[in-house]
């Protein structure tokens, strides 16, 4: 099986005009960035620092101004439909279809992709099933809890086994419990299939105990930090949420992020030392 | 039980075809009200035409030709799914086309305000068929319900549900039958509630006006032999047959909608 592509972003540009002002603001200026396969990087900033920009730049829904994202060779946004069962999406709310059954829910990406009828029950059952809601696939959106929701939205984007998977604030609105162990399940789930993972937080908990790399924003999308999480021991992680939050409240990055040298670590380390989570 | 309860306790979808008891009092008391009147008409100065009794309008719905009811029933149903899916299509189209919206939507305004009378004319003096007429009629004057209604629906599609759809990067068509659709089904179900009743209306008068078949034609041969039993007759058809496909409508809508809470 080939592994998902590589991404590259480069000199990542997103300006909008205002319609009521006519004022331009630069949600993204000139940004760079490359994520390897199957690697899981959680993006935090603060609230209008560009993230959902950067995220709907990466489903390929908008078009840079200037710059290009390129996944393998191809753009999100120019080759939109070659990404289709590509790239899939959690979002904060689960957005689920409210005339559709849990598994009616889970399997609209298989549709969408032409798959046969009865593959796409059994790949959607079979999601379902693992997300522990095999006896629920009948029940409605409005007959679920938030948590079991959100279950079916997380099935709704394995289900394709994508190359690229994107979550934006996915787990925000659940209680804490709820939403840890959800965190672990994505993150258990996107490894086995093998999938490159981009999550959008504000959460620094969140962003610590998912991702291999945390790619800290500043406003407009400016780089302030790119830090591999796998070379931070579990015991310097206080440390680490106290820099990164110094970096988000002064909008430089924090020395301490920088005078840290971790030894490179082989990915996959991470996965032991977070398994006691 | 407090007055705001009560209201509160009735259901969203009124289930047609039940009579609650106060409905069957207050016809009861119409019918008695009414052949009294009937039996007083020639005290009071009235003409005994002018008020028939229930006897008599029972004699005149015995009379009544289905095949009357059936022709218009036709008209009804095939106009009301021409002037849907022509409604639905150019919904659709709008939707998808900011320029034509922007050039079709103040047609669509004029059309609207043009008065259904304007409109049997329009279609007397410009076809020779009838059953063109009438169908031309309805369609013109349905369509543009169907068609505002829906696209005021795919308009009120959630941003968050559209984005979602989109990410999953469906085709055009997909989009539509996987999202838009089944999202404005409840709107397409108030708009053919709607059009059920403007449709009726609208039938009897052009064919009233124009036809020699169906419930508007037959209103007219009573009107010209003064008989007003057959006038109540033919009228208490239409009603029956509007709550018919009200009813059908609600059936429907219930089986399809019973993913609502």
């Amino acid at each position: 099986m080939n592994g998902p592509p590589p991404i590259a972003v480069r000199g990542l540009r997103k300006v909008f005009r205002q319609t009521t002002t006519g004022q331009s603001v630069i949600a993204i200026d000139r940004l760079d960035l490359t994520i390897a396969p199957r690697e899981v990087v959680a993006i935090v900033g603060q609230t209008g620092c560009g993230k959902s920009t950067f995220f709907d730049l990466m489903i390929g829904l908008d078009a840079p101004t200037e710059g290009t994202i390129r996944i393998g060779t191809k753009s999100p946004h120019t080759d939109f439909d070659y990404f289709r069962g590509k790239i899939a999406t959690v979002f904060q709310q689960d957005r689920l279809l409210p005339w559709r059954s849990a598994l009616d829910n889970a399997k609209l990406p298989l549709e969408l992709i032409g798959l046969s009828e009865s593959e796409q029950r059994e790949r959607a059952l079979s999601w379902l099933k693992r997300l522990g809601l095999g006896a629920f696939t009948n029940a409605y959106p409005h007959e679920l809890s938030g948590g079991m929701r959100q279950r079916v939205a997380i099935a709704r984007a394995f289900v394709v086994q994508p190359d690229i998977l994107l979550a934006d604030e996915a787990f925000g609105h659940l209680d804490e419990v709820t939403a840890a162990e959800l965190r672990e399940t994505f993150l258990a789930l996107a490894r086995e299939c093998g999938s490159t993972a981009i999550l959008i937080t504000h959460q620094l908990e969140e962003a610590i105990g998912v991702g291999d790399r945390i790619v800290v924003f500043g406003g407009s999308a400016k780089l302030l930090a790119d830090i591999r999480v796998a070379g931070w021991p579990k015991s310097k992680y206080a440390l680490l949420r106290e820099a990164i939050q110094s970096t988000l409240q002064s909008n430089k990055r924090d020395p301490r992020l920088t005078n840290f040298r971790s030894s490179p670590r082989k990915r996959g380390s991470r996965k032991r030392s977070t398994s006691g989570h | 039980m407090p007055h705001e309860e009560l209201h509160g306790s009735i259901p969203a979808s009124y289930p047609a075809l039940t009579f609650p008891r106060q409905t069957l009092v207050s016809l009861l008391v119409f019918a008695v009200v009414w052949e009294v009147m009937s039996h007083l008409a020639p005290v009071l100065g009235i003409p005994p035409f002018a008020i028939p009794s229930l006897l008599r309008i029972a004699k005149s719905i015995a009379t009544i030709t289905p095949i009357d009811i059936v022709v218009t029933l036709a008209r009804v149903i095939g106009a009301l799914i021409a002037s849907f899916v022509l409604g639905l299509v150019l919904a659709m189209a709008m939707y998808r086309s900011e320029p034509l919206e922007k050039y079709l939507h103040p047609m669509i305004r004029i059309l609207m305000a043009v008065p259904v009378v304007s409109w049997i004319l329009f279609a007397v003096l410009w076809f020779p068929g009838v059953e063109f007429r009438i169908g031309f009629v309805l369609v013109v004057v349905c369509g543009p319900v169907f068609l505002v209604d829906t696209l005021d629906a795919m308009r009120g599609v959630s941003r968050e549900l559209r984005h979602m759809m989109q990410s999953f990067r469906p085709t055009t068509w997909q989009f539509f039958r996987k999202l838009m659709l089944p999202a404005v089904v409840p709107t397409i179900f108030t708009s053919w509630k709607v059009n059920i009743s403007l449709a009726i209306r609208v039938v009897t008068i052009a064919e009233l006006v124009g036809a020699v078949t169906g419930i508007g034609h037959q209103l007219s041969v009573a009107q010209e032999l003064f008989s007003v039993a057959d006038v109540f007759a033919w009228t208490i058809v239409l009603v029956a047959l509007l709550f018919l496909l009200e009813a059908i409508v609600a059936q429907i809508e219930a089986r399809l909608l019973r993913w609502r809470p």
